[in-house]
């Protein structure tokens, strides 16, 4: 391992080391300073996972507040990001379950006739056109609309954050496999879409 | 070029943005692609399809952060105080078990002498002994329990 690898994850190491005892000490300024840190990438997320902005302002706000309490059992060793996005995750999707009670496989079910990760009639509504801002927004807009929202969840995780895969299946809570086809899937679709809008 | 050969280098080009490729699976698809014009338009779209997704940014409400951060200080300071609570608590039923025990042979001794002045039977003032001995223990334990039901209830999310 070579000498600035090797500092890089020192100095990562002992960030995470600061976030776990801020955590356990419930630190204000520090959990400002995370929701400062974090704030358009959990939103990104939320808004990817849900397709609906007010679900996903709610369930930002909630998975700060369950980060405050659940924040001892944080793990110094864990990547801060992968274990909030997965707070985030399970938020979601208890939020979804009271809304409609199904199984976890249904949840999760990419291809399902009635999109159950869906929260919002994305098919008729512009949650994205409202959410996304920059010179080609209406094109992605369009095509994420057309993505399951578990294809939507693994591009942002692989795509906006450089997760590594077994970080994404972590967050997701599926095997690797599951994961890779999900990606295969997700950007061919969404290859598919800009090349039609593109054309 | 054959058919598989093709199929190959797209599924390289989708490899190349999900997994990463080896040295020797990017040498051979970069040759690929320098020779083959389909090839290549396919690895632009995805290029431009990956670039479009990652140059869409969310509009984010300021406000949503500075609501955030007051309701964690709130509840954040609500914590620490029931924190503090269930720390005295825990502290003076310690205390008390300790007084408990150390004062068990006086209130033996104490509930015995009563049960011979009225002539009660030995069970019933053996019974008497265990009730007011276990008692603060009894009261303890379901103030604890009541307030880790109540704070577990404000944990849930809307």
């Amino acid at each position: 391992m070579g000498l600035a690898t090797c500092w890089f994850m020192n100095t990562v190491e002992q960030e995470a080391g600061e976030v776990a005892r801020g955590l356990r000490r419930r630190d204000p300024s520090l959990l400002d300073h995370l929701i400062q840190q974090y704030q358009y990438r959990l939103f990104r997320y939320l808004l990817m996972l849900t397709g609906s902005r007010e679900q996903a302002e709610d369930l930002f706000q909630e998975t700060w507040i369950r980060v405050l309490e659940k924040g001892h059992q944080y793990k110094q060793r864990w990547k801060f990001e992968v274990w909030l996005f997965t707070i985030a995750r399970h938020l979601a999707i208890d939020f979804m379950r009271r809304r409609q009670p199904q199984s976890l496989d249904a949840l999760l079910q990419p291809t399902g006739a009635d999109r159950p990760l869906e929260l919002a009639d994305t098919a008729s509504s512009s949650a994205f056109d409202q959410a996304f801002q920059g010179e080609e927004a209406a094109s992605v807009a369009t095509a994420l609309r057309h993505l399951p929202p578990s294809y939507r969840e693994v591009l942002t995780l692989r795509f906006h954050e450089d997760m590594e895969l077994e970080e994404i299946a972590r967050v997701v809570d599926s095997p690797l496999s599951t994961v890779k086809s999900r990606l295969y899937r997700g950007l061919a679709m969404l290859r598919e879409w800009l090349k039609d809008i593109y054309a | 070029m054959r058919d598989d050969i093709h199929e190959r280098a797209l599924q390289l080009v989708d490899k190349r943005q999900v997994e990463g490729l080896t040295a020797g699976e990017h040498n051979g698809l970069e040759a690929h692609l320098e020779s083959c014009a389909q090839c290549q338009k396919r690895a632009l779209e995805t290029e431009r399809a990956l670039h479009a997704l990652r140059s869409a940014v969310p509009r984010f409400d300021v406000t949503l952060v500075l609501t955030t951060q007051m309701r964690a200080r709130i509840r954040a300071r609500e914590l620490i105080e029931n924190a503090a609570r269930m720390r005295a608590l825990w502290i003076s039923c310690t205390l008390s078990w300790v007084l408990g025990v150390v004062s068990a042979p006086l209130l033996w001794r104490g509930f015995e002498w009563i049960g011979h002045r009225w002539a009660v039977s030995r069970a019933e003032w053996m019974t008497g002994f265990a009730l007011s001995w276990v008692a603060p223990a009894v009261v303890a334990a379901a103030v604890i329990a009541c307030r880790q039901a109540r704070g577990s209830s404000v944990t849930e999310p809307r």
